[in-house]
């Protein structure tokens, strides 16, 4: 048993079409889970075993009419609550209720054998013939030979002899012939149902430490996953939102602001990027808890809601040569644990900028690159010829330093950090001027003469500490830039 | 004599609490190249599974060493930690050194020793790291020594039986007994370019001599010539040529203290 919903309300505008839709699929979603999307405004269902639910009403169980009547009744009535107006033809065969939807206005109840019936009289220019796969350069030429042979109806096309229409419209004949009498045979295509990985739950009592919070993040955690299993997929994004208590006080940053003084609800909106898909609850819940602690709401909790984007499971395999790697999960925790003691701008991978600019540098996040064998046989050997150069260790920000000269040349330094860090005594090696500069077309454009020098410690004379100090020109003041270590 | 009257008490106490000492049988150390084929050559490399040590007074070749080292774990596609303290780590010059930065993660602690020491503890017990690096190196000594034990052996333990290396750089000894290796680095002395000449950027290619003070050329102090060594031959004028450092290898892997040298180049390309 089929039933056909033809929305009639359709919008010019292509938006308020897709729109339409987009219900049309969900109020079917609502009576069976075997939906076909026909065209945009025609949608089947199979709504075989729906008399259980919608047989109830009827005076007669049994009567199969009744229940049908009964089910179409509900969905226009459904349709009402959603502001559609729509026509609704229940049958068995689904193709013929797809052309008495499109065709009859309300609700038309088609029995079993009696398809010819209702739509013998309906003209032949009705007839869908994508329903019998005829391809659209072909159309005009059926409706010809149709005309030709005075065929006006879908009664007049289903008395033809069948031999006859075989030998002249071959297979596509007999199916447009099978279409008008009610009779074709074909799957219906049906659409997925939109699957929404997404939990909630409102709390009896509002909610405001992390621990309670944590059980109620685990439960919808672990649904959460066990949906994500389900379906084969993992997730690269998790959507946390906390629906909080009403307040006064103005909010700060992501938080929606209530207006004017109002007290309304705020929702606390917190997006969770992982590097690598993951469905693993305990760490999702992990990086959540630490996520919320990081930046927690500024009222109790009334509702939590977590979204999580699907996407490919990731599929890696290791090689015996290749380095182990920490795991990408307990990385992660790792990660978000580091964040949490030192701040999230102290962690991460460095990156150089491509600039002149002394100690001009990035911190990325640190991600784990898979390991390419040939890559690091070349990077060994390319290591390998490379001498080992003097490092440096540089002082951020630099010591301000008190710089004795003679004739322009450093001659005695002091410098200090702290009580315990500093640098001074006699030069007794030095290099330079070394005149560095750039950036001379944005506001802070930097200017520097450095020098490499080596300083005698008077507390430790056999110590020499060999620095790079400089002097910058716009303000004529020294520092010590770092060591040479 | 002492000998058969332990045996015979331990065979006693096996036979209640089983073998208590018996020494548990210790794996082969795997031994993790260092980059610096002068200290490979004597050491063969840091020890994986054991804490190692690395202390020297500043300008002694510590960072040198570390870049080094770095170097060669992420040329080897280990996934490198670095826990620097006092956000000192200088990334031009470990770019130079070849550092690759993809497999490095980088921990600043703002001198905040406590947030260091439970910096590395999380990436212990995190796992999967080749190399992890507690860079202490700008810590005043009086602090370092203020340690507690626990620490150590808190990552000795949790260090042991894993692939990782730990590299401590420090200013002092401080490890201590939990280090398998501890090398102390000396600097011998900057090599520095030829004495008696004036350098200036100006002239570095026609330096001028001595002889002309009135210049606003910058003097050398004349270096000791037991400092240079043989690399000293210098065709520019860059100040810093080599250092030459001092390695001890101490307990408790076996072996004496051995003394090796090795020059830390610095070319005028590299550093400007």
């Amino acid at each position: 048993m089929f039933a056909c919903i033809h929305g009639r309300s359709v919008s010019k505008s292509a938006a308020d079409s897709g729109a339409m839709v987009l219900t049309l699929v969900e109020l079917a979603f609502t009576f069976s889970p075997l939906v076909e999307q026909t065209s945009a405004d025609t949608i089947v269902l199979d709504v075989e075993g729906q008399d259980l639910l919608f047989g109830e009403m009827a005076v007669t169980p049994n009567d199969e009419s009744n229940v049908m009547s009964n089910i179409a009744n509900a969905i226009v009535q459904r349709a009402n609550h959603l502001h559609l107006t729509v026509n609704v033809a229940m049958a068995a065969n689904a193709d013929a209720a797809i052309h008495a939807a499109r065709s009859f206005k309300g609700v038309t109840i088609i029995d079993a054998g009696d398809e010819l019936l209702h739509l013998g009289t309906l003209s032949i220019r009705s007839l869908d013939y994508s329903l019998a796969a005829v391809e659209e350069k072909r159309v005009g030429e059926f409706h010809e030979t149709f005309a030709l042979w005075g065929v006006r109806t879908f009664g007049d096309l289903a008395k033809l002899p069948l031999p006859g229409v075989a030998e002249r419209l071959g297979q596509e004949g007999v199916c447009l012939q099978k279409l008008a009498q009610g009779n074709s045979d074909r799957r219906l295509n049906l659409v997925r149902p939109p699957v929404g990985f997404e939990q909630s739950l409102e709390l009896e009592h509002p909610v405001t430490e992390l621990e309670p919070l944590s059980f109620i993040l685990s439960r919808l955690l672990n649904q959460l996953c066990a949906n994500l299993s389900e379906y084969a997929v993992a997730t690269n994004e998790l959507r946390l939102r906390l629906i909080t208590e009403p307040v006064r006080t103005p909010l700060a940053g992501n938080r929606t602001q209530p207006a004017g003084g109002v007290r309304t609800e705020c929702a606390h909106e917190r997006t969770i990027t992982l590097p690598v898909p993951m469905r693993d609850s305990k760490t999702l819940l992990r990086l959540v808890l630490f996520d919320i602690e990081a930046h927690p709401p500024v009222a109790p909790i009334i509702q939590v809601v977590i979204r999580a984007e699907p996407v490919k499971p990731r599929a890696s395999q290791t090689g015996l040569f290749i380095p182990l790697a920490p795991e990408p999960e307990k990385l992660e925790i790792t990660l978000a644990r580091l964040a949490k003691l030192v701040g999230p701008e102290n962690v991460g991978s460095p990156e150089l900028l491509d600039t002149h600019r002394p100690d001009a540098f990035r911190v990325k996040r640190f991600t784990i690159v898979s390991a390419n064998r040939k890559r690091i046989s070349d990077r060994k050997s390319e290591i390998g010829n490379r001498k080992c150069l003097l490092g440096f260790r540089i002082f951020r920000p630099p010591w301000h330093a008190d710089v004795q000269t003679m004739r322009g040349q450093p001659m005695r330094i002091s410098a200090r950090a702290d009580s315990s860090r500093r640098v001074s005594g006699k030069i007794v090696c030095a290099s330079g001027p070394w005149h560095a500069s750039g950036d001379w077309w944005r506001a802070d454009v930097w200017a520097r003469d450095e020098w490499d020098v080596a300083v005698l410690d008077p507390t430790s004379p056999e110590q020499e500490v060999l620095c790079r100090i400089y002097r910058d020109l716009s303000s004529e003041q020294w520092f010590v830039a770092g060591i040479y270590d | 004599m002492n000998a058969v009257i332990k045996r015979e008490i331990q065979l006693q106490i096996a036979n209640r609490l089983g073998h208590v000492f018996e020494q548990r049988e210790k794996r082969p150390l795997e031994i993790v190249p260092t980059g610096v084929s002068e200290i490979d050559h004597v050491l063969d490399g840091f020890p994986r599974g054991a804490i190692t040590e690395i202390h020297g007074a500043a300008s002694c070749g510590r960072t040198s060493l570390l870049h080094s080292t770095l170097a060669a774990a992420t040329s080897s596609e280990e996934t490198c930690a670095l826990v620097d303290c006092s956000d000192t780590f200088d990334l031009s010059s470990a770019a130079r050194a070849g550092v690759s930065f993809d497999r490095l993660l980088w921990v600043r602690c703002n001198s905040n020793l406590e947030n260091a020491f439970k910096a590395v503890d999380l990436l212990l017990h995190g796992g999967g790291f080749g190399f992890i690096v507690l860079n202490l190196a700008d810590m005043p000594a009086k602090t370092l020594r203020r340690i507690v034990s626990t620490w150590w052996f808190r990552f000795r333990r949790a260090i042991e039986n894993t692939p990782t290396v730990l590299v401590v750089v420090t200013p002092v000894a401080c490890v201590r007994s939990c280090a398998a290796m501890a090398l102390e680095l000396k600097n011998e002395g900057a090599v520095w370019p030829r004495a008696d000449f004036f350098v200036t950027e100006e002239e570095q290619r026609a330096p001028a001599s001595k002889s002309e003070p009135g210049s606003s050329h910058l003097w050398l102090v004349p270096a000791n010539d037991r400092y240079k060594i043989g690399c000293a031959a210098v065709h520019h004028s860059h100040l810093l040529q080599a250092l030459t450092v001092r390695v001890n290898r101490e307990r408790p892997l076996a072996g004496s203290d051995r003394t090796v040298r090795f020059a830390p180049h610095t070319h005028l390309d590299c550093i400007r």
